[in-house]
């Protein structure tokens, strides 16, 4: 387990919104382009790593209550989405890193924490 | 499938109209539509789009002119990315004689790098209707895709293919059909439309129920 804001740092992760719970702990991840099946899975705590920049990844942020969503490969969502992010308190974070890079680096930080 | 089998199955079902809904591209609308006319079977244009989330759109529209003007705006958003025959199949044109005309280079099967909502607002913008395909289908299904409606984007109609009506669909119309991509497909789903006459405008007033018509369907 981490803290958000520490894997922000370890990762070299880009914000894209300030309003949300950057002290919130992250356990696991899920890494899924597809809404529905993040809808089913995604665990509080999780981070989700994601390219799909469709406006309903707010609201699928927000319902599932993950810790934050990583745009990953160089994918930032329009402006809109990021402004409905800030609105609601979903925290959006990207790299230009590919989604396999970011996963490899994330479980083995969260793996390297655990006892 | 050639513009004579869909013809020829069409009206062996029993089918009245059919819609042609290539994957990205509409090239074989005038052909069939020539064919149906021929044979008796009412037509209108179409092309199934794939987002840049991997929806399916389907896209109706009452005249070649609209469909193609819609399709060539899409073709420069579909990635110059070379078709693969021996992967993905030829992708071929042909005519009435069902001569290969010409063959298509770039990959229809791809998605393009529309949002769900902007390939929505194009088809408008060329009097087309938009209908989200197989909504409720695990894969290019705009369900299983985005997990439920964007906010951002209308569809009075959509086009469900299992026997259940997914609640999010709420007081939607709904089609149902075939999405043959055999001959012996077509007419597997049917819809049947009350209207006055064949057009993307009256199948709008049969989805509000204007003075008389309606949208029925049922999983055959």
């Amino acid at each position: 387990m981490m803290r958000l804001t520490d894997v922000v740092a370890a990762l070299e992760l880009r914000p894209l919104t300030n309003n949300g719970e950057f002290e919130s702990d992250v356990i696991s991840a899920l890494v899924c382009d597809l809404l529905s099946v993040v809808l089913a899975k995604a665990q509080e705590s999780d981070l989700w790593i994601t390219i799909q920049r469709h406006q309903n990844i707010v609201a699928v942020a927000k319902v599932t209550s993950v810790a934050g969503v990583i745009l990953a490969d160089g994918v930032v969502p329009e402006q809109r989405v990021i402004d409905k992010a800030s609105q609601e308190g979903v925290i959006l974070l990207a790299t230009d890193k590919p989604a396999f890079a970011v996963c490899g680096l994330l479980f083995a930080l969260l793996n390297s924490e655990k006892g | 499938m050639s513009p004579r089998a869909i013809v020829d199955a069409a009206v062996n079902s029993g089918i009245d109209l059919i819609a042609l809904t290539d994957h990205n591209t509409c090239v074989m609308g005038p052909i069939v539509a020539h064919t149906a006319e021929k044979a008796g079977l009412a037509f209108l244009y179409g092309i199934e789009l794939q987002t840049r989330e991997e929806v399916h759109l389907l896209a109706y529209f009452n005249d070649a002119n609209a469909c193609n003007a819609l399709s060539e705006e899409v073709y420069a958003h579909l990635p110059d990315v070379k078709n693969d025959p021996k992967y993905f199949g030829d992708q071929v044109v042909v005519d009435e004689q069902e001569n290969i005309v010409r063959t298509e280079e770039r990959l229809l099967l791809n998605s393009i790098t529309l949002s769900l909502e902007d390939a929505t607002q194009r088809v408008r913008a060329h009097g087309g209707l938009p209908v989200p395909a197989h909504i409720d289908r695990g894969v290019f299904s705009l369900l299983g895709q985005l997990g439920f409606f964007p906010e951002n984007a209308q569809f009075p109609i959509v086009e469900v293919w299992g026997a259940t009506i997914p609640n999010e669909c709420g007081k939607r119309a709904v089609f149902r059909s075939s999405d043959a991509h055999e001959p012996e497909q077509i007419g597997r789903r049917t819809t049947i439309i009350t209207m006055e006459r064949v057009s993307v405008e009256e199948i709008l007033l049969a989805a509000a129920g204007v003075d008389g018509r309606s949208i029925r369907s049922e999983e055959s």
